[in-house]
């Protein structure tokens, strides 16, 4: 773990790597869209849209890590990642709130 | 520091090629590109995250249109384009790889087919946007295929002035004739998830299908019934934000596209190497970047909602 910056300067996962980082995209693309034609409702309401993100977000992760090498990037670069995230549930989560909560009125349609 | 203040005196000082002046090693040049890479692509995230909270506020208030609208895009081309997004990213980080070994000839190829899937999926956006412009579901009035039946006057009434096109489709199989002359937005495809929701309501009384907001969105206040203008004008909301999304999307597919040719033309020109690949580098996270976006955008944009009327 000491300096792993140094010793991995080209540090990835070779070509067997990047197929298996492949196939796992083309499995959650083929997934998300044969669970996108089933009725999850039963589970709990919104189950299809939960599940269609989930799957999303490992795809995101998978390519982030691996094809844009965050896995062996600096620390300030995974803050740089995540930061974004934060920031954009910040966006997402303030004008929720406000749209959420408001009643029917002038502003409502 | 201390390297730089005896490297003044030297009479020849050791460079690595690919260092740029203003840095003070190979390591701090990488850290520093990259970085600035990243900072971009997070405004980048915050960029398409605006359209991204429009989405989510609409959808969120009319579900039932969306869900028609969602229905009605082309889903085999948005997974088959998908798929050639994905194979793109594959083969953009295996020009990264081969350009910090040394490659050329592997990169360069890899370059080629990373663009020609950039192409494919440029053409196969086209085609969906052909559809959609020949079915009339151009949010813009005038921007759609103009269709003048034989017989009808160009002064023939608006769709959504007779009113009464989508309601007479929900009940007979027949195709209706199209008949566009002004080339307006048309929603030809009727209401059946709010008329379900509606049954349902009547069915048990005491059971709220529809939302507050639906009921206010869709139905005539003073009939009750589904007022087939309001809710195509929630449908046109659907198709505005598909078209800012994956037009927004398409820009930087273009974008991506005019790098890699550049990149193509460097690597022709032999100018990476495992000490100096940055710009390759950087140009893949950007490629992946994109790749992402069209990850959220498939799901959001094609399938949320596909049960609903996958029945029936």
């Amino acid at each position: 773990m000491a300096e792993p910056h140094i010793e991995s300067q080209h540090m990835h996962i070779g070509i067997p790597g990047y197929l298996v980082v492949f196939g796992i995209l083309v499995v959650g693309t083929i997934l998300t869209f044969v669970v996108a034609l089933q009725d999850l409702d039963w589970i709990f309401p919104g189950a299809n849209t939960f599940v269609a993100l989930a799957i999303a977000f490992t795809k995101m992760s998978c390519v982030m890590l691996f094809f844009m090498h965050v896995r062996w990037s600096p620390k300030l670069i995974w803050l740089a990642a995540i930061c974004s995230f934060f920031w954009l549930s910040i966006m997402f989560s303030f004008t929720m709130q406000d749209y959420l909560t408001r009643g029917l009125g002038v502003f409502s349609t | 520091m201390a390297n730089h203040a005896t490297s003044y005196s030297d009479k020849f000082v050791y460079h690595e090629p690919g260092l740029q002046h203003q840095f003070e090693d190979m390591k701090q040049q990488e850290e520093s590109v990259s970085i600035g890479m990243w900072m971009f692509l997070v405004q980048e995230i915050m960029f398409f995250g605006g359209l991204f909270t429009v989405y989510l506020v609409f959808r969120f208030r009319f579900p039932m249109a969306f869900s028609m609208g969602s229905n009605h895009l082309n889903v085999i081309m948005g997974f088959t384009n998908t798929l050639v997004l994905i194979v793109s990213s594959l083969t953009m980080a295996l020009t990264v790889y081969f350009a910090q070994r040394n490659k050329r000839n592997w990169q360069i190829g890899m370059i080629v087919l990373t663009m020609l899937f950039g192409l494919t999926f440029l053409y196969i956006k086209y085609l969906e946007y052909h559809e959609k412009y020949v079915d009339g579901l151009v949010p813009v009035a005038g921007w759609n295929r103009k269709v003048k039946l034989p017989g009808t006057e160009l002064s023939a009434p608006l769709p959504f002035e007779t009113g009464a096109v989508a309601a007479s489709e929900q009940g007979g199989e027949e195709e209706k004739p199209y008949n566009n002359p002004r080339g307006e937005f048309q929603w030809r495809e009727g209401s059946k998830l709010v008329s379900d929701a509606l049954a349902e309501e009547k069915a048990n009384p005491n059971k709220k299908v529809l939302t507050e907001y639906e009921r206010a969105g869709y139905l005539d206040p003073t009939t009750g019934l589904v007022d087939e203008y309001r809710f195509q004008e929630k449908i046109r909301s659907f198709f505005w934000i598909y078209f800012a999304l994956t037009g927004l999307h398409a820009l930087h597919m273009i974008i991506g596209l005019g790098l890699m040719t550049w990149l193509l033309l460097q690597a022709f020109k032999g100018t990476f190497n495992s000490e100096y690949y940055s710009p390759v580098e950087m140009s893949g996270l950007y490629w992946h970047f994109v790749d992402i976006v069209w990850i959220f955008l498939f799901p959001l944009l094609y399938l949320l909602g596909r049960h609903l009327l996958a029945g029936g």
